[in-house]
């Protein structure tokens, strides 16, 4: 291009057009935190019913995998932010909604445990007393509000990046979160694992083929 | 009544670069060379001249022990860009 071309207006304008189109086809995210969540939630969700269903606990909590996976997030999230060379409007506002999303879940996690510490020992008071289980069980809504959590940063990210899988992937979450509300703790899991597989692992299978294609046209249009 | 456009930026590389810039938070060097096909030469004395102007603002730093320079639109040069883009249009409305 050279530099002190001086342009016609339409010219100008249609450069104005290309040149936006260009920045808008350089947002490329290569897909592996969405497909490794997506796997390490359906994972957790479908060993803890494993569990349920089939009466046996595991000598570890499967959901300690949650915290050994953001070891690896840690090192996908340093790398990409290495690799990119432009950085959109939407990068930055949506890495603040998915570590906000992140401190939630932990807070979340926090205050569902002190609440079954505390509602724990209330149940069994009341199955010494009456000989019966305790008719509210806390465990039945936790489903339910992780699934409404997960629904809202992929719902946002669906929307402003135009990606429609993962749009309907945070809407799937939230029909989810309220099917959970009404059925038990296997169903729970299980939409809970379909969720996550539909929401994050599906699209991110998705955004990494698209990212090859994206790579592989540059390629052959630098060659 | 027709403005004149802005000379800064009615000039190929520059608008070009701008409108790079309008679309993005930051950008590195790399990607304007590569989006413009510009030379590095041309496009350093482009990105200085709207950095005098105040449209732009350069970073440079060091990433990976290697100079990485980083260009971001400034309050002033999206005032112009969009200044611009107005008289563009009134331009071409007032020709037809």
């Amino acid at each position: 291009m050279e530099q002190e071309k001086k342009l016609t207006e339409q010219e100008s304008l249609h450069l104005i057009t290309m040149m936006i189109n260009k920045a808008k086809e350089s947002y490329h995210d290569k897909g592996i935190g969405a497909i490794m969540w997506g796997a390490v939630i359906a994972i957790c969700s479908l060993v803890r019913l494993s569990e349920v269903q089939f009466d046996y606990r595991l000598p570890f909590d499967i959901y300690l995998l949650t915290l050994v996976a953001i070891i690896p997030q840690i090192f996908i999230s340093i790398k990409e932010k290495r690799e990119r060379k432009v950085t959109s409007y939407d990068d930055a506002y949506l890495d603040y909604i998915w570590l906000g999303f992140g401190i939630t879940i932990f807070l979340l996690i926090l205050i569902s445990n002190n609440i079954f510490g505390e509602w724990g020992s209330w149940a069994n008071e009341y199955k010494n007393i009456t000989g019966k289980q305790a008719p509210f069980r806390f465990n039945e809504y936790v489903g339910p509000l992780f699934l409404m959590l997960y629904g809202l940063p992929t719902f946002i990210t669906g929307a402003a990046c135009k990606f429609k899988p993962m749009l309907w992937g945070g809407i799937f979450c939230w029909i989810c979160c309220i099917v959970a509300i009404y059925t038990s703790i296997k169903i729970d899991l299980l939409l809970t694992a379909v969720s996550a597989i539909l929401a994050w692992l599906v699209p991110g299978v998705i955004m990494e083929k698209e990212y090859r294609l994206y790579k592989k046209e540059q390629a052959q249009l630098n060659v | 009544m027709f403005k004149d456009l802005d000379p800064i930026l009615h000039s190929q590389l520059r608008l070009a670069v701008m409108s790079l810039l309008i679309s993005v938070k930051e950008a590195e060097f790399t990607f304007l060379k590569e989006k413009t096909n510009a030379t590095a030469g041309n496009l350093s004395v482009q990105i200085q001249k709207l950095k005098e102007a105040g449209y732009i603002e350069v970073i440079k730093q060091f990433k990976d022990n290697y100079p990485q320079t980083i260009c971001k639109i400034t309050p002033a040069g999206i005032k112009a860009f969009e200044e611009y883009v107005k008289n563009l249009q009134t331009y071409l409305t007032q020709s037809k």
